[in-house]
């Protein structure tokens, strides 16, 4: 079996986003990196699958970005991939869902893979499109939003989370794309001793150019915060007449009491 | 030259903090008021490797260097002081002699157990009337037979009261002081050893500092550590490369003090605007930073310095004095930007401040640093 994960570096959520000079995009000065939380669960479940079909699997992480993705990486290396693959890329930002997913596409073509894991979607852009457009271009199955796995004789048994707070469950044939969800799993932590062992391990690095060939199809062509809100809203009257403004504005403006 | 840290490095570090604000971060309030850290704990951090972290994997160590070890004990201490110090007397004063002057199949024996935290270990230097005078050991030691007969007592060790690995220095003979001085590997669940108390403590409250009393502790001539009569050595050089842990035990309480201050400073209101608009308040922050910064600078200098295989004696010696320092200002500003509620438990810079002083007074007091930095300008 060999399986491939792929994992997103996105800044950490806790920075303070400024727009670029092209305003299509934010800054990268002073911003602190990441793992894509929803990568980390898709590394936790692609090397518990490594983990129940032991030697004979084989798990590559690949992610696409500038010299700092390696710390991504290697966190993936430490928590138990095999190897991996760094697409190098200087403008992975100013790429489209569909580059990036026929970046992965490009790659993994030629290695027959079995499962690939992504994220259900990236913490900074939220497309949620790359995993489904890699599935596409590959002509695997595909589920997404996973929050239950199980691999059994061939066949992917994958939990879904659905709206409202509904599940559902699919079966899929290999070879399969799967995106994973908050909920799936608790990421283990890279020990010290598993971050030394991932030193070790192969890190194939390819320039983007020999696999990116399709222009983008859409563009980011603004970013820039919300409009500042005005002051809000001071109520004033006794209290019957409060009520009643309250209860128009929330007829009005919510749909609590509809 | 690059101040950056290496991608591993930051790989450790993230991992570090994740684990410490999952595990560490919110029991830390509990272990300093039960006085106690959980056994769980102390094995979980054995199972993420933090109690083996700069020693080689062929003795059950992560493999790492100086700086990962630094990282971790700066990254636990911002949450838990009591928890630093214990990696950081475990890792540097335990297993590092046991490493340094061990012989091969000492090394083999002691470390594996040591590094994966299934024991934890100890150094066992301080007396009643010997501490930072190391020449003043009063525990003595005799030969009997294929044994060491030790007798006499310990004071303030720090991990005592788990029972685990000792590294303990006796003399043979008082008059010769230094020069009497051995070191022993010692197993402190061995008869002939009891602990008289572990003591109640102003700060680090988790972590115990035992007393213990020696009567008659018979010790395999095989576990002598280094050369008989040069233990001296092994107690300057097992100080030397702890000063880097202590130091970074220091830092890590200073930041953690420091952004709960920073927090506080933009939240808390008076006269109409955060507290943190006040110029009072920004150059509080401003000296509390660059302290900060500057301690992290010698920190990261003394543990490349050991990493390279440079002298870094008077490195080490400066960044365990000016961390150690930095930890009791910064701990100390953090309360008054909190004003009243920074003496409250609750808000945790209470117990951090009270977890600093031990830092300026362990490992050499800070008057013995000085003595150390200043003889070595002036010789």
């Amino acid at each position: 079996m060999k399986l491939l994960v792929c994992v997103k570096q996105v800044p950490d959520m806790e920075s303070r986003f400024k727009p670029d000079s092209r305003g299509v995009w934010f800054s990268e000065t002073d911003l602190a990196w990441r793992m894509n939380e929803y990568d980390e669960y898709a590394v936790e479940e692609a090397v518990k699958l490594r983990e129940q079909l032991g030697e004979s699997c084989e798990l590559t992480v690949l992610s696409i970005g500038p010299d700092r993705v390696g710390e991504v990486i290697k966190k993936a290396l430490a928590m138990g991939a095999d190897r991996a693959v760094h697409v190098q890329d200087l403008d992975a930002a100013g790429k489209d869902p569909w580059q990036i997913a026929s970046i992965i596409a490009g790659y993994a073509k030629e290695q027959s893979y079995d499962i690939i894991f992504t994220g259900m979607q990236s913490q900074d852009r939220g497309s949620a499109q790359v995993g489904v457009l890699v599935a596409e271009l590959l002509g695997f199955t595909c589920a997404t939003t996973l929050v239950g796995f199980a691999f059994a004789d061939g066949v992917i048994t994958a939990k879904r989370e659905l709206e409202g707070g509904l599940k559902g469950v699919a079966k899929l044939q290999i070879p399969a794309v799967v995106t994973c969800q908050l909920g799936l799993n608790i990421p283990r932590y890279p020990t010290l001793p598993n971050i030394m062992k991932a030193k070790r391990k192969e890190i194939a690095a390819i320039p983007v150019t020999e696999l990116l060939k399709e222009e983008p199809l859409a563009a980011t062509t603004s970013f820039h915060p919300p409009a500042k809100k005005g002051g809000g809203v001071v109520l004033e009257g006794d209290v019957g007449e409060l009520v009643e403004k309250v209860i128009a504005i929330l007829k009005d403006k919510t749909a609590v009491l509809r | 030259m690059d101040f950056e840290l290496s991608q591993d490095h930051k790989v450790l570090q993230d991992a570090v903090r994740d684990f410490v604000n999952k595990e560490i971060k919110p029991i830390a309030m509990k272990i300093d008021e039960d006085h106690y850290i959980p056994d769980e704990l102390v094995k979980k951090m054995g199972e993420m490797g933090l109690l083996g972290s700069y020693f080689p994997e062929e003795y059950g160590g992560a493999g790492l260097d100086m700086l990962s070890y630094a990282i971790v004990v700066e990254e636990v201490s911002k949450a838990c002081g009591s928890s630093g110090v214990l990696i950081s007397a475990h890792t540097s004063l335990a297993s590092g002699p046991i490493y340094t002057f061990g012989t091969e199949a000492q090394k083999k024996k002691w470390l594996p157990a040591l590094n994966s935290g299934e024991i934890i270990g100890c150094f066992l230097l301080t007396e009643p009337d010997a501490g930072s005078d190391a020449g003043g050991t009063a525990t003595m030691y005799r030969r009997e037979g294929d044994e060491f007969v030790i007798n006499g007592g310990k004071t303030f060790i720090t991990n005592g009261g788990y029972l685990g690995t000792g590294v303990l220095l006796a003399s043979y003979d008082r008059s010769l002081k230094h020069k009497g001085i051995s070191a022993f590997i010692v197993d402190l669940k061995s008869p002939g050893v009891t602990i008289l108390k572990n003591e109640n403590k102003m700060g680090i409250r988790g972590s115990y500092t035992t007393a213990f009393a020696f009567d008659n502790l018979r010790v395999p001539v095989e576990n002598l550590l280094g050369q008989e009569g040069k233990g001296f050595n092994v107690a300057m050089d097992t100080l030397n490369g702890g000063r880097i842990g202590i130091a970074s035990q220091a830092l890590g309480i200073a930041e953690g003090a420091f952004e709960r201050a920073l927090a506080y400073s933009k939240e808390r209101k008076q006269f109409g605007q955060a507290i943190c608009e006040f110029q009072g308040i920004q150059f509080k922050l401003a000296d509390m930073w660059t302290r900060i910064e500057t301690s992290k600078l010698l920190i990261n200098k003394a543990a490349w310095l050991k990493d390279n295989k440079k002298s870094y004696t008077m490195e080490s010696a400066m960044c365990k004095m000016h961390a150690s320092e930095t930890a009791t200002f910064v701990t100390k500003e953090a309360i008054q930007i909190h004003g009243g509620y920074g003496y409250i438990a609750d808000y945790e810079v209470e117990r951090m401040y009270r977890d600093a002083k031990i830092t300026e007074i362990y490992e050499g007091t800070n008057e013995v640093q000085r003595v150390v930095i200043s003889k070595l300008l002036l010789s």
